[in-house]
Order: C-alpha cells, then sequence, then structure tokens
C-alpha cells in the first residue's frame, strides 16, 4: 500500500514533468522566458514571507518552488535570439540592452544561477534566510538593467 | 524685447531666506528623499570614488541631449564649496544658476519648488558635511544651450508653479509627511503624471501614470494601487519601498524605479510608512 502510493506519487511527478517539457515545446521563446519569470514571481511569493516572518520556514516548499523555478527557465538562455527583441508582434518587457549588451546579460543571469543554486542547497531556516540577499539582488540588478518599465 | 525680458531668469531675493540654524540630519534625510544621489552619481572618469558620493559627472540621457550633473561636494572650484544659501536655494527651487542662468528641468526643480526652504538649506548643511571632491563640470550635449536656456525662461511661466506645498488639515501628521515627501521632494510626479501640451504637469490627472520619460514603456499610476490589487495595503506599498526587487517587489526595480527605491529606503522606517499611507490613499 505505502509503495503504491509512492508509485503513485512517482508517477505523478514524471507525468507532470512531462507534461511540463511538452508545454514548453509549445510555446515560443518569448513566452517561454514569460514562463520562467512567472516561475520566479511564484517562488518569491512562497520564500518572501518566511523571509518577512509572516510565515514559518518550510523547507519542504522551498526546495519545491526552486525546482519548479528551475525547470521552467531550462530554457532561458536560448530564448533571448535576434527574432525575440522588444517591437515585435508579442509584447515583451525585455530591454534592448539585452542584445546590446549580452556580456553583461549573461553575467548577470551566471548571478543568478549561482544565487538560486546556493538558496536551493541550503538545509534550514538560518543558511535559508542568509542566502536569500544574495537572490534577491540578482532579481533586483538584472530586472534594473535590463527590463523596462510596464 | 518682450520675449527677452519675460524669458529672463526669475531667482528668489536673499531676504525672502528664513532665520534657520541648519540641521545636517534632516539635511540627510531630505537629501536621500529629493533621489539627489540619481542623478549626481561620479563619472567614470572618478574611478577610485566612493559610488555613493555625489561628486557628478555621470552621464544623464534625456529627450533633450545627455547632461553631466554637477558635483555637489563642498569643492571649491568644481562643486558647491564657495555657494551662498540663497545661490543653493535658487538652483534647487529655481532652477537659477549662480551664475544667474536658466537651468534645464532635468533637474526636477519644478517639484523642489514646493519644498520646505528649511529643508533646502538642511541638504546645504549636509552636503557641506562631506568631503570635497574635485570633478569639473562638463557641458551639456544639447543643441543651442544659450537659446534653450531661454527658451526654459519662457516655460517656466507654465511649467514652474511655486507654490508651497501646504497640509491638508482633515488628514494624520503621518499622512501630510508622506504627502510632502511624495509631492515635494520625492518629485515622483515628474515621472508618475502625465505632461500637457506645454510639457508642463498636468494636475488635474496627477499621479495617475503617463508615458516613460525615456520613451519606452509607460510610467504605472500611483492611484488605486490597493483597489487595483497591485499592493495589499498601505503597510505592504512601504515594504515594496523599503526592499523593492529584493524582495520580489520586482515592479520597483525596472524603469528607473530601483535607483528611486534604494534612495527611500535610506529614510526612516516612520517616513516610508507615511508614503505608504498618501499613496494607500490615492482613489
Amino acid at each position: 500500500m505505502m509503495s503504491k502510493g509512492i508509485l503513485g506519487l512517482f508517477a505523478a511527478a514524471v507525468l507532470a514533468t512531462g507534461l511540463s517539457s511538452a508545454a514548453m515545446a509549445d510555446m515560443g521563446p518569448i513566452e517561454a522566458r514569460q514562463a520562467c519569470m512567472k516561475a520566479n514571481g511564484a517562488a518569491m511569493k512562497v520564500m518572501v514571507p518566511i523571509i518577512k516572518g509572516e510565515a514559518a520556514y518550510d523547507k519542504a516548499a522551498v526546495d519545491k518552488a526552486l525546482a519548479d523555478e528551475r525547470a521552467a527557465c531550462a530554457n532561458w538562455a536560448d530564448s533571448f535570439g535576434d527574432d525575440t527583441k522588444p517591437g515585435g508582434a508579442i509584447k515583451t518587457q525585455a530591454k534592448l540592452e539585452i542584445w546590446t549588451d549580452r556580456a553583461g546579460f549573461e553575467a548577470a543571469t551566471a548571478t543568478f544561477i549561482t544565487a538560486r543554486d546556493a538558496l536551493a542547497a541550503t538545509t534550514d531556516e538560518a543558511s535559508f534566510k542568509a542566502a536569500f540577499p544574495a537572490f534577491g539582488q540578482s532579481c533586483q540588478s538584472c530586472h534594473e538593467k535590463y527590463r523596462a518599465a510596464d | 524685447m518682450a520675449v527677452w525680458f519675460l524669458s529672463a531668469p526669475r531667482p528668489l531675493d536673499a531676504a525672502a531666506l528664513p532665520q534657520h540654524t541648519p540641521d545636517a540630519a534632516n539635511g540627510k534625510i531630505l537629501y536621500h528623499a529629493s533621489g539627489c544621489h540619481s542623478c549626481h552619481m561620479p563619472g567614470p572618469e572618478l574611478a577610485g570614488i566612493d559610488s555613493a558620493v555625489p561628486a557628478g559627472g555621470a552621464p544623464l540621457k534625456t529627450p533633450v541631449g545627455t547632461f553631466y550633473p554637477m558635483n555637489l561636494t563642498p569643492d571649491a572650484e568644481t562643486g558647491i564649496g564657495n555657494w551662498t544659501d540663497i545661490q543653493f536655494v535658487n538652483a534647487v527651487m529655481r532652477g537659477v544658476s549662480p551664475e544667474g542662468q536658466n537651468l534645464i528641468p532635468a533637474l526636477p526643480y519644478t517639484s523642489y519648488a514646493h519644498m520646505k526652504v528649511e529643508d533646502v538649506l538642511d541638504i546645504r548643511a549636509y552636503l557641506m558635511t562631506l568631503a570635497p571632491v574635485a570633478s569639473p563640470e562638463k557641458p551639456p550635449e544639447i543643441p543651442a544651450p544659450a537659446l534653450t536656456r531661454r527658451g526654459v525662461g519662457l516655460w517656466k511661466w507654465v511649467g514652474l508653479d511655486t507654490t508651497p506645498w501646504t497640509p491638508d488639515p482633515s488628514q494624520s501628521e503621518s499622512w501630510n509627511r508622506g504627502s510632502y515627501l511624495v509631492n515635494a521632494p520625492g518629485h515622483c510626479q515628474e515621472c508618475h503624471t502625465p505632461r500637457n501640451v506645454f510639457m508642463a504637469l498636468d494636475t488635474a490627472r496627477a499621479l495617475q501614470g503617463g508615458p516613460h520619460p525615456e520613451g519606452v514603456g509607460r510610467v504605472p499610476s500611483l492611484r488605486g494601487l490597493i483597489e487595483r490589487g497591485r499592493y495589499k495595503d498601505a503597510a505592504d506599498i512601504a515594504s515594496a519601498l523599503q526592499f523593492g526587487g529584493m524582495l520580489g517587489y520586482d515592479k520597483l526595480a525596472s524603469g528607473g524605479m530601483g535607483q528611486v527605491q534604494r534612495n527611500i529606503s535610506q529614510l526612516p522606517e516612520t517616513d516610508i510608512a507615511a508614503i505608504g499611507e498618501y499613496l494607500a490613499s490615492l482613489k
């Protein structure tokens, strides 16, 4: 019974992963990077209340939020082709600076990934709270340079 | 002849200054509330100078051209070291330089004009406590600067409202503090209020948002922030202003708000809460 339950969960997880990859494959690059940012926003909604002291630390919830974020952002680096610049048919807040300062943008992405992986590797409330500011800072500084206002 | 007269700068007279003992600590708060640093950052040639020092020289791109905002440290040659109180007040609150020229309103004196003169004098007192940095002024890259400055003189007749900010006695003290910080030193209206055909703030539509001054995207309305579901309540707005994108308030990062938010985060928490209270009340 127990093992069946675990098997069922496992199957559901595989199915869900398969579905989300299929959904990602159907997305254009602009939708894909927007889905990544939505997942980032969802992860923030889990983590920020913990940082603010409005919610109790919940390792499982944090781990899941960051794993979902990683999955949704798997194609991030490949979703900024020349045909996805602002001004096209699909509205995007991506700034032209992403294409004129690609090295800076890639460095900002690398900073984010390092901070996210460090956050995902935390094992308790103290280490989570200590790692969070670098993560939040990486969101802020990249948005400041590379994302336009509304 | 009439145009020459009408376009002439109209500074305040030194006799208009109140008796005031400057308070550099208050000046530091108002310096951050006014966002002075955002534009007066040290330029790239000042390597080795702390980027938090308002030594000036970093390029400021505007629709009119590129400016290099001046050195606000008390250096006698290149900064404000030799400026008098009235010269400082006239630059900040009337857009008139110590040489008597009209300043281009990239310096938001159109909002600072509503400030308490005492607060402006306190900012000067705070700046005078900084270590002087030699950072010579660089001329702006704008077409016909002399003519433009005269044009600004004409524009000031419609674009510069010098009415001092006044409290609303029916509101709380903190609401009024928030109103003052937003509308005078904070100069939020410079971007969040749309402009009319004269490029003057359209005060009938105050804080309703408008096109982004840099030409890309829109500046959001600051009205109905709660009703539109942007924030839970006044405390949530204050939290957004205090922490910005660091805590997932990602809209506070883009479009130039990142710098604004960093400045506001330097204010006492009571001031940030006051801004939240005031903004939450705007319907």
